[in-house]
C-alpha cells in the first residue's frame, strides 16, 4: 500500500497576460485505509489539486511524494508507467470507450500500454462484474447500459488492477440518488476493507458520510480539514 | 489491447470509416487504372520489338525509337550473317498505306513486311488462321481490335492497301500498335505498297546463337556496323517507350492524373480521420490518463489506418481485377504487370499513413488532464 504525501504544492494558470494562482500551497498527505474527500465551490481549486495528485498535471511550486519516491516532475513517460502501476481513476462521467465492450473497457487497463493480459485477467474482470453488480454485461456496448451501470464499469475499471490509489472525480454527480448511494458504499468498502488510498473530489454533501477525513477548498486554499469524528451526518453513513 | 481498440473504433465510426475506406480505394482504383492504362500504351508503343522473338535490332544511326528509323540496306544481313554468334538475321520494312474497308472508306495503317519463310518480326498471336497465311504473297493479316474500324474484313477477304491487292489471311490478337493500326504482310507486298526502293529495309532482326554472350556480341554488331545502330530487343524496347512516354506529354500527362487521384486519397483520408480523431479525443485523453503513454496512442490510430487500408486495399483491387478483366481484350488499352501491384499496395499505406498525420498529431495532443473537470 502506497502513501501519497504532498509538500507546498501549488498551481498557477497562465493565460499568455497574466499568471493565475489557482492552487496557494498546500500540505496534504493520504494514508492507505481512508477515503478522502476534497470538498468545496467550483473554481476553489479541487480538481487542479486532483489533476496534480493523478499526475496527469504538474505543479508549479512544492513537492510531491508516493511513499518515499519523489514524483514532482517526472517525463510522461515515467508519469504514465506510475499512473499505470499506482493509480485507479473515476471520473465525473463513466468516460468508457465506445466500440469497446463492458469487458474490453476493463481489460484495457491492463494492457493499455500494448503488454499481454494476465492469465487471471478475464476471471478477474468476470468477479469485478458480479461483485459490481454487472453480471452479464461483459459482451455489450456501453451505451446499452445505465448511467450507474456505466460508472460501476468505470470503477471496476479503476480496481482491475487493484491500484493503490484511486483518485475519484464527481464520481456521483451524474447518478441518481441511489446510484450515488451504492457507487459511494463500493468506494468506502475499497478503501476501508482494502486499505487503499481513496480521494473523492465532490461537493455533494451526501458523500461526506462516507468521508474518513474532509478537506474544504476555497479560493485554491485548505480551509477545513475535519476528521471523521466531526464530520456532521456521520450518522446518517452505512 | 491497443490494435483491438484500434479494431473496435474502426467498426464503431462507421461513417468514419466509410470515409477513410473511400480515401484508400480512391488511390487505389484510380491509380491503379491510370497505370493500367499507361501501362497497355508502353505496351503498345514497343509491341513490335518485344514480340519479335529477336534478340537484336539494327537500325539507322541515332534512332530514338523503333517507329522512326531510316532505311537501311540490305547487306548488313550478310555482314551480320558473318559473325559466328549469329544464328539467324531478318529484315523488316515498316510502311504505311490506306486499308480500303468494305464500305470504300479509307483507314490508315501501318504495314509490317516480314520475310518468308521465317517470319520474323511478324504477328505473334492469332485469333482466326495462322502464320501459315502470310507464306502467301497476297496475305495480310488484321488484328481483331481493329475488325471494327477496318469495316469487319472477314477471312479470305480481297481489298486493297495502297491501291494494291490484298487478302486478309488471318487475324491477329493482341498486335496493336502506339501510331495506329498494324497489319502485317509479306515482306514484297510491304515493299509494293510503299513503294521503298530495291534493297532498303526498316531494321534487320537477329538472332543470336545459345549460350553466345550478348553484350559481347552486340559489340562485335557494333564494330562491323558501324553506320548503324545495334540495340538488344529490350534496349530498344526501352529507349522506344522512353522516347514516347517523356516526348509525347503521356509520362506528364498520365503522372498529373495518377498526383490528383493521391491527392484525392490524401485529402479525403486526412479529414475523415481527422474528424474521427477528434470525435474521439476525450478516449485518448481516458487512455492517457489510466496509464497509456504517447506512443501507446500512435499505435491506436495507425492500427485504425493500417486497418483502414488493408480493407480498402482488398476493395480497391477487387474492384480493379474486375475492371481490368471487363477491359481486357477490349480495344481500351489495360495492362497490369505483376510486380506493381505490391509496389501500389505499399504506395497507397504509405500515402494512407500521410494522410492521417494531422489526425495523429490531434490524438496525440489529447491531455490526460483533460479527463477531470
Amino acid at each position: 500500500m502506497a502513501t501519497l504525501t504532498l509538500k507546498k504544492i501549488a498551481r498557477d494558470f497562465s493565460d499568455g497576460r497574466q499568471v493565475r494562482r489557482v492552487l496557494f500551497p498546500t500540505d496534504l498527505d493520504f494514508a492507505p485505509g481512508e477515503l478522502t474527500v476534497l470538498s468545496g465551490p467550483s473554481g476553489s481549486g479541487k480538481t487542479t489539486l486532483l489533476s496534480i495528485m493523478g499526475l496527469v498535471l504538474r505543479p508549479s511550486e512544492g513537492r510531491m511524494f508516493l511513499d518515499e519516491h519523489e514524483v514532482t516532475a517526472l517525463s510522461d513517460q515515467e508519469a504514465a508507467a506510475i499512473r499505470l502501476k499506482y493509480y485507479g481513476f473515476v471520473f465525473q462521467q463513466p468516460m468508457l470507450i465506445e466500440g469497446l465492450s463492458v469487458a474490453e473497457n476493463i481489460l484495457l487497463a491492463f494492457a493499455v500500454q500494448g503488454d499481454r493480459l494476465p492469465p487471471d485477467a478475464r476471471q478477474k474482470t468476470a468477479t469485478f462484474l458480479k461483485t459490481l453488480g454487472l453480471e452479464g454485461t461483459a459482451y455489450m456496448q456501453p451505451r446499452l447500459l445505465s448511467g450507474g451501470m456505466k460508472q460501476r464499469t468505470s470503477i471496476a475499471r479503476a480496481l482491475i488492477k487493484d491500484p493503490a490509489i484511486l483518485l475519484c472525480d464527481e464520481p456521483t454527480s451524474a447518478l441518481d440518488a441511489e446510484s450515488g448511494q451504492a457507487v459511494m458504499r463500493i468506494l468506502k468498502g475499497i478503501a476501508v476493507d482494502e486499505g487503499r488510498v481513496v480521494v473523492v473530489v465532490s461537493h455533494d454533501a451526501r458523500v461526506f458520510p462516507y468521508a474518513d477525513r474532509l478537506f474544504t477548498l476555497e479560493n485554491g486554499t485548505i480551509v477545513s480539514d475535519i476528521r471523521e469524528n466531526y464530520i456532521p451526518e456521520k450518522g446518517d453513513a452505512p | 489491447m491497443r490494435s483491438l481498440t484500434a479494431f473496435r473504433m474502426v467498426v464503431h465510426d462507421r461513417s468514419s470509416t466509410a470515409g477513410a475506406l473511400l480515401g484508400v480505394v480512391a488511390i487505389v482504383f484510380l491509380v491503379g487504372q491510370q497505370l493500367s492504362i499507361l501501362f497497355g500504351l508502353l505496351n503498345y508503343m514497343s509491341v513490335l520489338v518485344d514480340h519479335s522473338r529477336a534478340d537484336v535490332w539494327i537500325t539507322s544511326a541515332n534512332v530514338r525509337n523503333v517507329d522512326a528509323g531510316n532505311l537501311i540496306s540490305a547487306r548488313y544481313i550478310d555482314r551480320a550473317m558473318g559473325l559466328r554468334e549469329v544464328e539467324w538475321a531478318e529484315p523488316v520494312l515498316i510502311g504505311s498505306g490506306l486499308f480500303r474497308t468494305s464500305d470504300g472508306s479509307f483507314e490508315s495503317v501501318r504495314v509490317v513486311g516480314t520475310r518468308r519463310p521465317r517470319l520474323a518480326g511478324g504477328p505473334w498471336q492469332y485469333y482466326k488462321g495462322d502464320e501459315q497465311a502470310l507464306l502467301d504473297v497476297e496475305s495480310v493479316t488484321v488484328d481483331r481490335l481493329d475488325l471494327a474500324k477496318l469495316g469487319h474484313p472477314v477471312l479470305d477477304q480481297v481489298t486493297e492497301i495502297g491501291d494494291r491487292r490484298v487478302r486478309v489471311g488471318a487475324i491477329s490478337e493482341g498486335a496493336r500498335g502506339f501510331q495506329g493500326t498494324l497489319v502485317f504482310a509479306p515482306l514484297d507486298k510491304v515493299k509494293e505498297i510503299s513503294r521503298t526502293p530495291l534493297g532498303r529495309y526498316s531494321a534487320i532482326l537477329v538472332r543470336l546463337n545459345p549460350h553466345v554472350d550478348k553484350e559481347t556480341a552486340l559489340s562485335l554488331l557494333r564494330r562491323v556496323l558501324p553506320e548503324c545502330s545495334v540495340y538488344s530487343s529490350a534496349e530498344l524496347s526501352r529507349l522506344t517507350r522512353h522516347y514516347y512516354f517523356t516526348e509525347t506529354g503521356i509520362g506528364g500527362s498520365f503522372g498529373f492524373s495518377t498526383i490528383i487521384a493521391v491527392l484525392i486519397g490524401v485529402v479525403i483520408i486526412s479529414l475523415t480521420m481527422y474528424t474521427s480523431v477528434l470525435g474521439r479525443s476525450m478516449d485518448f485523453a481516458v487512455i492517457r490518463a489510466i496509464g497509456g503513454r504517447r506512443r501507446d496512442i500512435a499505435v491506436v490510430v495507425m492500427s485504425e489506418v493500417l486497418i483502414i487500408t488493408g480493407i480498402g486495399l482488398f476493395v480497391g483491387f477487387l474492384l480493379l481485377a474486375t475492371l481490368l478483366n471487363a477491359t481486357s481484350g477490349s480495344s481500351i488499352p489495360s495492362y497490369f504487370p505483376t510486380q506493381v501491384p505490391p509496389i501500389l499496395a505499399g504506395g497507397t499505406i504509405v500515402v494512407s499513413l500521410v494522410g492521417s498525420l494531422i489526425a495523429l498529431r490531434v490524438a496525440l495532443k489529447a491531455e490526460p488532464a483533460s479527463v477531470f473537470h
